[in-house]
């Protein structure tokens, strides 16, 4: 008799853990899938308001002169002189120096995965990573780095986007992002190094054309392939920083690194966060 | 007699669960394989090569859904004759654009992370890697006329139907229907140059 308890017992948990599952599943699936499938009425299909919309365009074809004239013929002289791996440890370098301010936006949106996660970053690859110049915690251990700024960190408190901005040479904005890059900025340990404001501007511009360096043409496949570029960039900005903001399905966090495979080795484990 | 009636029923159940119907998943493999296949080819131009992924790829798209989503309200407005051109002239341009992000992503290595199947629509995850970077790809997919097909393609978490039917839609409104069509021709013809 207990046995027959005991099997009815465990056939309920396991009928509730399934709809527990069930549930989980079916909500994450829906709004994976979302609207692309339903008709949506054309009101919902503004991505992003844009009431400054001439001005934007204004910005955007400057952008675009700048992008082709000036930055990118640097960048290609640039990727000539200096061999790839190289650039890739100067762009380490840099990624390295905004950690601080990837975990304090984890932290704020009580992303704690998120805040180990850049924290565990910066000390491996501060110290075995010569200075960030190396990325060990990805290349050994695994971990890859979040995205998070303050921009994200306002949507995670249902911020809106406001309106769409083109910033001069940053590129697409919001209202809101651009708010956002702004308060990061406080977080740049550069700003706090006794650098003049002319060695300041120069390494923030070697930063820049060290990323374009490294860029496969994005920009140049985006004007290749649609219709109008200007229209094109400004809804890909917008479901980008949704999905940003979002639950990344693609979040490699530390917990699916090798390093921790062990149980005992995952600190983040210890304190059940 | 029992037991053949049991197995009868076991075969039953397993003809008619997902389990036979071929997995999304091998589908998006098979797309994947078949462009990465055209684009490592050396000997053909960058021309040829988009004839030859048109013919692969079109097989594995829903067409008629892409275009009716990517239009969305314009779409009971158009008569069956801009319809079909627009579906025509938008399978070039997703095809162009799908080789050229290939492209770029050096026709890396992709993982295949996960198939997540719910009744006849499914969603699979893929990570494409390219020279230390990891692009996420995702395939939304319909099972219609007894197989799987791609209707959107979701490149690090951006929609391309989505987009494309924020910026047409936005054409449209501007200009008009025609107007669109005429810019989307245009395109096509710009995107079969060589690069």
């Amino acid at each position: 008799m207990p046995l027959r308890i005991f099997t009815l017992l465990c056939a309920i948990y396991f009928i509730l853990i399934g709809a527990v599952f069930a549930g989980d599943f079916d909500a994450d699936f829906d709004a994976d899938f979302d609207d692309t499938f339903s008709d949506a009425d054309p009101a919902s299909e503004i991505l992003i308001a844009d009431p400054l919309e001439p001005f934007n365009r204004g910005v955007f074809w400057i952008n675009d002169k700048l992008y082709f004239y000036v930055l990118k013929p640097v960048a290609k002289g640039y990727r000539l002189v200096i061999p790839r791996p190289a650039r890739v440890s100067v762009g380490n370098f840099f990624s390295n120096l905004a950690s601080p301010v990837r975990a304090a936006n984890s932290l704020l949106q009580w992303n704690f995965r998120g805040f180990g996660t850049e924290v565990y970053r910066f000390v491996i690859n501060t110290t075995f990573g010569i200075g960030g110049l190396f990325d060990p915690a990805k290349s050994v251990a695994g971990v890859n780095k979040s995205s998070e700024d303050f921009g994200q960190t306002l949507g995670y408190y249902h911020i809106g986007p406001g309106f769409y901005l083109v910033l001069p040479i940053v590129g697409p904005s919001s209202l809101r992002d651009a708010a956002g890059t702004f308060v990061d900025s406080y977080g740049d340990p550069l700003r706090y190094a006794d650098l003049s404001t002319k060695e300041y501007l120069a390494i923030k511009l070697l930063d820049a054309v060290n990323r374009l360096s490294l860029d496969k043409d994005t920009y140049e496949g985006i004007v290749a392939d649609s219709l109008d570029p200007y229209l094109f960039i400004r809804s890909a900005y917008a479901q980008l920083r949704e999905a940003q903001i979002g639950d990344s399905t693609y979040d490699m966090n530390m917990f699916e690194a090798p390093v921790f495979d062990n149980q005992l080795l995952d600190p983040i484990d210890w304190f059940g966060l | 007699m029992k037991k053949i009636i049991l197995s009868g029923l076991l075969a039953l159940l397993f003809a008619t669960s997902s389990f036979a119907l071929p997995q999304p998943q091998i589908r998006v493999k098979q797309m994947v394989d078949s462009v990465l296949d055209v684009l490592k080819r050396t000997d053909i131009s960058d021309a040829e090569k988009q004839v030859l992924v048109s013919g692969r790829m079109q097989s594995y798209l829903d067409m008629k859904s892409i275009s009716r989503r990517t239009l969305g309200p314009y779409w009971d407005g158009a008569t069956e004759e801009q319809r079909e051109r627009f579906a025509l002239l938008l399978v070039q341009i997703l095809e162009g654009t799908y080789l050229h992000r290939m492209d770029d992503y050096g026709g890396g290595a992709t993982d295949y992370l996960k198939q997540r199947v719910k009744g006849h629509k499914a969603i699979v995850d893929t990570l494409v890697h390219s020279e230390g970077l990891e692009i996420p790809v995702q395939y939304k997919m319909v099972y219609e006329d007894g197989d799987w097909q791609i209707f959107d393609l979701v490149l690090e978490g951006i929609s391309l139907v989505k987009n494309y039917r924020a910026s047409y839609g936005e054409i449209i409104r501007r200009k008009g229907l025609d107007e669109l069509l005429t810019m989307m021709d245009d395109k096509i013809v710009e995107m079969n140059k060589p690069r």
